[in-house]
């Protein structure tokens, strides 16, 4: 009896340790497969995120001209785009949201970020990602899989793309 | 067998018959959401809460009353808090593209557990042209199932119409989406016939 009571507790912990998953707000996992989606860029050509995904590694930021937090991230993004922009494909995607192209591309002359900017007006890579806060960045290794996702202007980047590339 | 083996067992057990959902869920990206508030159709339950605006605090003896409104279409806002850094511009767009969105037939009212105090340099800040209300305790909120886990509102919208009716609701307001913005815009122009 003690000895069955014994292995039901530690059957019963191990799927106590899964319990905290019931409730959990939906967010892109680490590991788990970047969307694919097509994006236009600011000059309406769509671009099919397919062509880098599961071809290179990806790093993608989330962002917005109003977004205080992408403005403290941007010399990260400079220094991460400087270092590994041979093997890494930067992209910077406009949300949109209070957005104007015209507004975007000011910004883009003045703060030069260095990303390749698309202009998501519909929302598909917002919804795709599960975008909660602009100056979220996704970074994707080679394999399409999902290397790092976080949010803020105090991010680092260096280990994660530094793991993914041949660095 | 002696009584903490039999509630040791029964705890077990209690976690066991937890497998399947936990394994649902353990694959799955989906948000689990318990809807609840005033469905579609039904009527928006009447609420007073207290108000600031950019020009200042409204009069504690005149807090907004939703019922004040009948007549007119009523878009409410839950909404986390003001002045965060998280970087989502909802109240922004709100109130740049008001004239798009919602017209002057519309009453817009945003609802966060802010202060009216902190809604006033809020909203003057940005130059909201609409007002913020206070539920502190999240009475509101709750009633209208926009309260989340933290202690703050869940972003949510409802669209009340001139009768008092909810003609639409948003449970999970993408501030992101530009699709959540045209499906809003076109629920109020349907409903306000704008």
């Amino acid at each position: 009896m003690t000895r069955c009571l014994g292995v039901t507790l530690m059957f019963a912990g191990t799927i106590a340790g899964a319990a905290p998953l019931l409730g959990q707000e939906s967010s892109m996992a680490v590991g788990s497969k970047a969307p694919v989606v097509a994006v236009r860029d600011l000059d309406g050509r769509s671009v099919d995120l397919g062509q880098y995904i599961g071809k290179k590694p990806v790093f993608l930021e989330f962002w917005a001209t109003w977004c205080e937090l992408c403005e403290e991230l941007l010399p990260r993004i400079r220094a991460a785009r400087t270092a590994y922009g041979k093997e890494v494909e930067f992209f910077g995607i406009n949300v949109t949201v209070n957005q104007t192209p015209a507004r975007v591309r000011r910004y883009l002359e003045q703060h030069k970020p260095g990303f390749r900017t698309l202009y998501d007006d519909e929302g598909t890579s917002t919804r795709a990602y599960q975008v909660p806060a602009t100056s979220y960045v996704v970074i994707v290794d080679r394999k399409g899989n999902i290397a790092y996702t976080g949010s803020g202007g105090t991010q680092e980047f260096d280990p994660v793309l530094r793991r993914i590339t041949s660095k | 067998m002696r009584a903490y083996q039999i509630i040791l067992t029964f705890t077990a057990l209690l976690l066991v018959t937890g497998v399947p959902l936990a394994s649902a869920q353990k694959d799955s990206n989906v948000t689990v959401v318990l809807v609840g508030g005033p469905e579609v159709g039904k009527r928006a339950p009447d609420f007073s809460l207290p108000w600031a605006s950019r020009e200042g605090v409204g009069p504690i003896e005149s807090p907004y009353q939703l019922a004040s409104d009948r007549g007119r279409t009523v878009v409410i806002a839950f909404y986390p808090r003001d002045f965060t850094k998280g970087c989502t511009a909802q109240l922004q767009t709100f109130g740049e593209q008001y004239d798009s969105l919602f017209g002057p037939d519309v009453t817009l009212v945003g609802i966060s557990t802010d202060s009216v105090s902190t809604h006033s340099r809020f909203a003057a800040s940005l130059g909201l042209p609409f007002r913020l209300l206070s539920d502190p305790d999240q009475r509101i909120s709750k009633q209208y199932s926009s309260k989340d886990a933290g202690g703050y509102n869940r972003r949510t919208v409802y669209v009340v119409g001139p009768d008092g009716r909810v003609k639409y609701r948003n449970m999970k307001f993408n501030a992101l989406d530009p699709r959540a913005y045209s499906e809003l815009r076109t629920a109020v122009k349907s409903v306000s016939g704008t």
